[in-house]
């Protein structure tokens, strides 16, 4: 036993300390991998709902005045002597889809309200409707990109 | 007993020796007995041998831990038997819902009860968390047993909210809506946390995916290991609080049921105090450095302690039953993405939430609900004279108890217009 003893007190680490510290800071270095690799194991990289990018049709469709809330994709396609423009139905307050009404939209969850260009008349809502950049595809149809914002009053020339 | 008595008289003696090693105790007679089931038995050895009277007064505790815990058996059990039947798929889920009225036997039953004790349990964990704070028990040493029953309290109202949106109805899908639509208020990493909570930018299935996996797997395992760590807590840190007067000589007259019958109890202790070394039975007594020198204001907890759990935890079942078979769970149309209801009301307990949100849904999402959480979770360490404890509405915890009175009306008052007074377009209303 002394032999062992005085083994260890010479060395300047102690095996069972050596040991216990890489076992420690190895234990602790794959914590951090695990935190971050299941960040982004939680982060979908596809999702599976309603594409970002989709195509409405050719903008004949659209005539003059035409004001057209599309439920799923949750966007108005709006068509005036300007051009056409894609709003967004989605309230900036707190995610519930705006009903179209005469001043232009309403949120039924917290009374929020818009004009028909989306600028917020009243309520919680902090920004007003945001609008989606379209653009014209090779087959002439629009095609509205929900991933990207445009400033208010950016109409596609048709 | 000889044990060496061949096969025959084995047979024989089987079904006696089998019972004999599942209950190892006779119905106890005597105080050793009495210790030895709690010792023994690894569903009681979670209780202390002896209990304080006074944590056993009624009106004390009004047994609201045990009622919460009770309803989380419930609802283990209730949900448990509910995902044998559930499909967590967008086009399944409410079908499956009704379903339950039509197919199953006691489906409805079951939902009911399901539904009626989240409810209970939210709130009953609320007026626990009442009970605790009025009664000053949040202070040292049990600064951390409060933090882990606040920690509790949101993961009660985690789990809750993950299990609303199974249904998959209207109610469901706009109360999700606009829930996660708060957290995407917090401050850089609001729309990070919403888009991983949801697995997409809005409501979908597979939100429904996530959500399921945390209300049926990940939220009850981490409630499970923090109502162990919460209850053996308790213990270590010298059982429910109580006054320090309790432990006076002169409480004694006080509990007279503590002195019944002890009095072969007593002369057994002057024994022991002689030797000066203490067997098991001397150490249950009490603290054992204390032995003799305190007076033994406890009971055995069998039966007094089981006794009063057992009763808690049948009215609590009863009382769940009768309110499952006369109320039925709502469940409205099935969800959908393109029409919200007017108004769109979250859960009864976010109500207030959402009642500060449509003020500000920064500050009354985000803002004002973190001061809440920081404030509780933070109470036990900045409050820390140990004046008033064990006692409701002790006149040394006057501040305290009075700023807490005003947090809990803030809350319900905020929850009461949010649920009565609010109407279409979230306009007042009066509900008569």
């Amino acid at each position: 036993m002394t032999t062992v003893e005085s083994g260890i007190a010479d060395r300047k680490i102690s095996r069972r300390r050596l040991l216990s510290m890489t076992s420690f800071l190895g234990l602790l270095g794959a914590s951090g991998v695990v935190v971050w690799s299941n960040l982004l194991f939680f982060k979908p990289r596809v999702t599976y709902g309603e594409p970002s990018r989709f195509r409405i049709g050719s903008p004949d469709a659209f005539p003059l005045g035409t004001r057209l809330p599309l439920g799923r994709q949750r966007v108005t396609i709006v068509r005036n002597e300007n051009g056409v423009a894609a709003i967004s139905n989605t309230c900036t307050h707190l995610g519930c889809v705006v009903a179209t009404t005469e001043i232009g939209f309403a949120c039924p969850c917290h009374g929020s309200r818009f004009d028909p260009d989306g600028t917020v008349l009243g309520g919680p809502a902090p920004r007003p409707l945001p609008w989606y950049q379209l653009s014209l595809s090779p087959g002439g149809e629009i095609e509205v990109d929900t991933s990207a914002e445009v400033a208010p009053g950016s109409y596609l020339k048709v | 007993m000889s044990r060496d008595q061949g096969l025959l008289a084995n047979l024989r003696d089987l079904p006696k020796n089998v019972w004999r090693s599942l209950f190892r105790n006779p119905l106890p007679s005597s105080d050793l007995g009495r210790s030895q089931t709690s010792f023994s038995n690894f569903f009681l050895h979670i209780h202390p041998v002896k209990t304080h009277v006074h944590s056993l007064r009624p009106a004390y505790t009004f047994g609201l831990g045990v009622i919460a815990f009770s309803l989380f058996i419930i609802l283990t059990a209730t949900g448990i038997l509910l995902m044998f039947y559930y499909v967590p798929s967008v086009e399944q889920a409410h079908d499956r819902m009704l379903d339950l009225s039509g197919t199953v036997a006691f489906g409805v039953l079951l939902r009911n009860m399901h539904r009626w004790a989240a409810h209970g349990m939210v709130a009953i964990v609320l007026l626990h968390m009442a009970r605790v704070f009025f009664t000053g028990s949040y202070k040292p040493p049990r600064e951390l047993n409060w933090v882990i029953g606040i920690v509790l309290l949101l993961l009660t109202f985690f789990a809750s909210f993950t299990g609303y949106l199974l249904p998959w109805d209207q109610l469901a899908y706009w109360a999700i809506t606009v829930g996660t639509s708060i957290a995407a208020y917090a401050p850089g990493v609001g729309e990070l946390i919403r888009f991983v909570l949801l697995g997409d930018r809005i409501v979908g299935q597979e939100a429904l995916i996530r959500f399921y996996v945390l209300h049926v797997a990940v939220l009850p395992a981490i409630i499970t290991i923090l109502v162990g760590v919460h209850f053996w807590r308790i213990r270590k840190d010298g059982g429910l609080s109580r006054p320090a007067s309790a432990d006076l000589p002169e409480a004694q007259s006080e509990f007279p049921e503590a002195v019944e019958g002890k009095l072969e109890g007593l002369a057994a202790r002057s024994k022991i105090q002689k030797k000066k070394s203490f067997g098991v039975l001397g150490m249950v007594r009490g603290p054992f450095n204390k032995v003799g020198n305190t007076p033994d204001n406890t009971v055995y907890s069998w039966p007094h302690l089981f006794t009063a759990e057992l009763f808690c935890f049948a009215l609590t079942v009863l009382i769940v039953l009768i309110v499952a078979m006369v109320f039925n769970a709502p469940l409205e149309a099935p969800a959908d993405p393109t029409h919200p209801p007017n108004p769109s009301k979250a859960p009864w307990y976010f109500l207030g939430l959402q009642e500060m949100v449509s003020y500000s849904a920064f500050w009354g999402g985000v803002g004002i609900p973190t001061l809440f959480v920081l404030g509780l979770l933070l109470v036990p360490y900045l409050d820390r004279r140990n004046k008033g404890v064990g006692e409701w509405f002790s006149r040394h915890r006057l501040l305290a108890n009075t700023l807490f009175v005003l947090f809990l009306l803030v809350n319900l008052v905020l929850i009461i217009i949010g649920t009565f007074f609010r109407g279409p377009n979230w306009s007042l209303v009066t509900p008569w």
